[in-house]
């Protein structure tokens, strides 16, 4: 230990995870004050737009609304319901059945009588085949709906099913048990139809988390903070990165994921680069990374649109076992995204993707929990061999943990001052406990996904989706 | 004391990194104390203010009744309804309270008609909130502009024309989509004119919002298009096509027409819907003879209308199209030929040897 090439070499560790941290708590103060100026802006913009003629208008684009499922049995009545009570008239579901071994189909036949037609398929991106074909409504009241029933594909497949079958011009990708709010399509439409100097490929919408929300008739009726930690975590978790990350993002044109929960999409733009990927887990961030990179190459003018309003609610995962399956994929998700486009990384061909978006996710997303693990070994091995200053590893844990608070603060409070949702008396100090409780709560669980993660995408090539348990949201 | 002076001695031998984190470390906890005030402070202050707002709307809400009926036959104004417009003037001079008026006067508004909607408007007059809104329209911020002139459109101020319509190219979108509203809503079809000045574009959301509000219109004698097609302005052109669809406006078939060559290919794909649309057959045969000099949108945009506008002696040209790469042309033009020779078409299913392209003609044969 006392040669000085090993001393330098410790040295040169020191100092690159000082300026690593450095950067990173540097990149999350500059993005949250971006998403400070983009949020207002945006709430001015909107505070007055008359929503009410594009939502009965015929001449507003069409959209199709994709909603894969499996093994939804327990939900799926209740979830078509609600994406069928979205204000806005030109527009259909398609709820994609991907091999379910469940009764799903047979629900939907016998509540939405439904038969099967005819139908054929401009099958412009592969998919599994079909298994007992496509079914619609004899019922008037659900004209809009189309079921297509198909072998297991996963998720992506199912979604390139839906995108071929689809005749819009404009697709919303949605997880079936998501619930959206009846304007939701107008807000993510809006976006596509406003802008006049370039193309705006895709929109993102915000998520948040429905726990203990109360559901009526497929509709929000009563937002509630859950009592778990676990779920209260979450929920500051989803704050922070929706209100002081995305936003941002989409301020600086950058934006590189839009969640799988909701997202709308230019239908023409995600076939032309041959839909979703069906070999990575990763298959929502995937695509608009792939969306993004086509529109350089052509050297085409084009935005991906975010929407901070909190018009898509799900259920989050409400114990351990589930939420590390959840972070587990995210993080294979993330390293296969970034692995597959590693040309686009640094390259100024590729102007903000490739300087700025690609590279903050490359260090700040895929190697932040790596170097954190790192630095945890690297302080366990400094322990034992008594080499640790205590009163200077003190004040930098303290500091740490103090940036986190604020950081949490500083989204509860953006939060308070634009969509004030947890408007409730009670939950203020609720909010405030899980902000100083949250780095014990889930970060230590976030880490061990996020390396176990890895660990599976070196070492575990056959681990793919992980399960989630739904329970369904409280209904009233 | 020797605690202190200890911390001291500790600070000033560390090292400045170590110095620099204790600083920080005594900011943070400082901004942090003050944030958990603020929350507490905010979340408090947006209960209050909830409940306030919804005090003074039931408030304004009973008064505004109670003028509506306090009316008598021998004066313009009663005592009653003149101390009601003394109280709302007077309140109106806070900004926060005249928000809540004007919301609640805009709420009633559109929830009542003829005299006592008139009488309403006389109040917004009489409360002078009018010159609150008018004075909105010279600030320096766009949405200050933009509120002023949304408001002026709700309670229909004609006489602010000439101080909207300078905001006709305002660098900001969302001023110029509510001096269009303003114009559309409150001068009917002549208030397109603006159409005629515009520079900057109208985007699909605004010409959404327009054809909305003039299909509304009780007067639906719509204006000559024709110089909204032959504008400089691509946005217009579009608009314009689209006014010409819902409003039947063969007379302007000519210029559509010249729009097939226009250098935009959305102009020229809208062109091709309104003349389907309208029925023009000499598009079509314009059309067919280009064909394969348009964009892949085009093409198919042509067999729509064609689906539409066959006639017999299409049949050689549809037949150079049933075994087309793209998916779209292939079916329409299968089914064209289905409609114009059933016989050629029920060969086709002998003819096909390949099982794909028999899905196809037994789909098209049986829908």
């Amino acid at each position: 230990m006392g040669d000085p090439i090993f001393q330098n070499i410790i040295e040169l560790f020191h100092y690159l995870f000082f300026i690593f941290s450095a950067t990173a708590i540097a990149s999350y103060l500059v993005l949250a004050f971006i998403s400070a100026i983009e949020t207002i802006e945006y709430k001015r913009k909107n505070s007055y737009v008359n929503y009410k003629e594009i939502m009965s208008s015929t001449s507003a684009p069409s959209i199709s609304i994709i909603a894969p499922a499996y093994n939804e049995s327990l939900n799926i009545v209740e979830n078509v319901r609600s994406l069928l009570s979205n204000h806005y008239v030109n527009y259909d579901v398609i709820i994609i059945n991907d091999g379910s071994k469940d009764d799903s189909l047979e629900k939907l036949i016998e509540v939405y009588n439904l038969v099967q037609v005819d139908y054929l398929i401009n099958e412009q991106i592969p998919t599994q085949p079909l298994r007992n074909g496509i079914y619609k409504s004899t019922n008037p009241a659900f004209e809009k709906l189309i079921i297509v029933d198909k072998v297991n594909g996963g998720k992506a497949d199912a979604l390139n099913m839906g995108l071929n079958i689809s005749n819009s011009e404009y697709v919303a990708c949605i997880d079936v048990d998501c619930l959206l709010l009846e304007d939701s399509l107008q807000k993510m439409i809006k976006p596509f139809l406003e802008t006049t100097d370039r193309k705006v490929i895709a929109a993102g919408g915000v998520i948040r988390i429905a726990n203990s929300c109360v559901v009526k008739g497929g509709k929000l009726h009563d937002v509630n903070f859950p009592k778990k930690l676990i779920e209260q975590g979450q929920i500051l978790e989803y704050i922070r990165a929706f209100l002081l990350g995305r936003m941002a993002w989409s301020r600086l044109n950058g934006l590189l994921v839009i969640s799988g929960a909701f997202g709308l999409f230019d239908k023409k733009i995600a076939i032309e680069v041959g839909g979703y990927d069906r070999n990575t887990v990763g298959e929502d961030m995937e695509l608009v990374v792939r969306m993004r990179a086509y529109m350089e190459e052509q050297n085409k003018i084009y935005k991906v649109a975010y929407i901070p309003d909190p018009l898509c609610w799900t259920e989050a995962p409400d114990n351990y076992k589930i939420f590390i399956s959840q972070r587990n994929r995210w993080t294979r998700g993330t390293i296969e995204t970034l692995r597959k486009h590693r040309k686009i990384g640094f390259n100024p061909k590729y102007k903000v993707l490739g300087l700025i978006s690609y590279p903050y996710w490359f260090f700040f997303e895929r190697m932040a929990p790596v170097i954190e693990f790192v630095g945890i070994l690297y302080f366990g091995i400094l322990t034992v061999f008594n080499k640790i200053r205590w009163d200077y590893a003190f004040a930098l844990i303290i500091l740490a943990y103090l940036f986190t608070v604020f950081f949490s603060l500083i989204a509860l409070i953006t939060e308070e001052l634009t969509y004030h949702q947890y408007k409730k008396k009670g939950t203020g100090i609720r909010l405030l406990q899980i902000a100083f409780l949250e780095p014990f709560v889930n970060h230590p669980f976030i880490l061990y996904a996020a390396i176990r993660g890895n660990f599976d995408y070196y070492f575990n090539k056959k681990k793919k989706w992980g399960e989630m348990t739904r329970k369904g949201m409280t209904k009233a | 004391m020797n605690t202190y002076s200890f911390l001291i001695d500790y600070f000033n031998d560390s090292p400045t990194i170590i110095q620099a984190a204790w600083i920080i470390i005594g900011l943070f906890s400082i901004i942090i104390i003050g944030l958990i005030f603020y929350l507490k402070y905010l979340r408090g202050h947006l209960r209050k203010k909830e409940r306030v707002t919804i005090a003074y709307e039931q408030e304004y809400e009973s008064a505004l009744i109670t003028y509506l009926y306090a009316g008598n036959e021998e004066e313009t104004i009663s005592s009653e309804q003149q101390a009601i417009i003394d109280l709302l003037k007077n309140d109106a001079k806070e900004p926060f309270k005249r928000k809540i008026l004007i919301a609640v006067l805009v709420k009633l508004k559109n929830e009542i008609s003829g005299e006592v909607a008139e009488s309403i408007q006389n109040l917004y007059y009489q409360t002078e909130l009018v010159d609150y809104a008018l004075s909105r329209l010279s600030h320096k911020k766009w949405f200050v502009i933009a509120k002023g002139i949304r408001e002026l459109k709700q309670f229909q101020i004609k006489e602010a024309y000439d101080q909207v319509i300078i905001h006709l190219n305002h660098p900001r979108p969302e001023v110029r989509k509510e001096m269009q509203l303003y114009m559309v809503n409150l001068f009917d079809f002549e208030g397109l004119t603006f159409l005629d000045l515009l520079e900057t574009p109208l985007s699909e959301w605004d010409q959404i919002q327009l054809l909305e509000i003039v299909q509304k219109l009780e007067n639906q004698n719509i204006s000559n298009i024709a110089s909204w097609l032959n504008s400089s302005n691509d946005s217009v052109i579009i608009f314009a096509l689209k006014l010409a669809k819902i409003y039947n406006q063969l007379e302007a078939k000519n210029e559509i027409i010249q729009l097939l060559h226009h250098r935009n290919k959305k102009v020229r794909l809208d062109a091709i819907d309104v003349l389907s649309y309208l029925n023009v057959l000499e598009a079509k045969e314009i059309l067919k003879t280009d064909l394969q000099k348009r964009s892949q949108e085009e093409q198919i945009a042509v067999f729509k209308m064609m689906e539409n506008l066959y006639e017999s002696d299409d049949e050689s040209f549809i037949m150079k199209y049933i075994n087309h790469d793209l998916f779209e042309i292939k079916i329409m033009a299968l089914k064209i030929l289905k409609r114009i020779n059933r016989e050629k078409f029920c060969a086709l299913k002998i003819e096909s040897a390949n099982d794909p392209y028999l899905r196809f003609v037994n789909f098209i044969e049986n829908n």
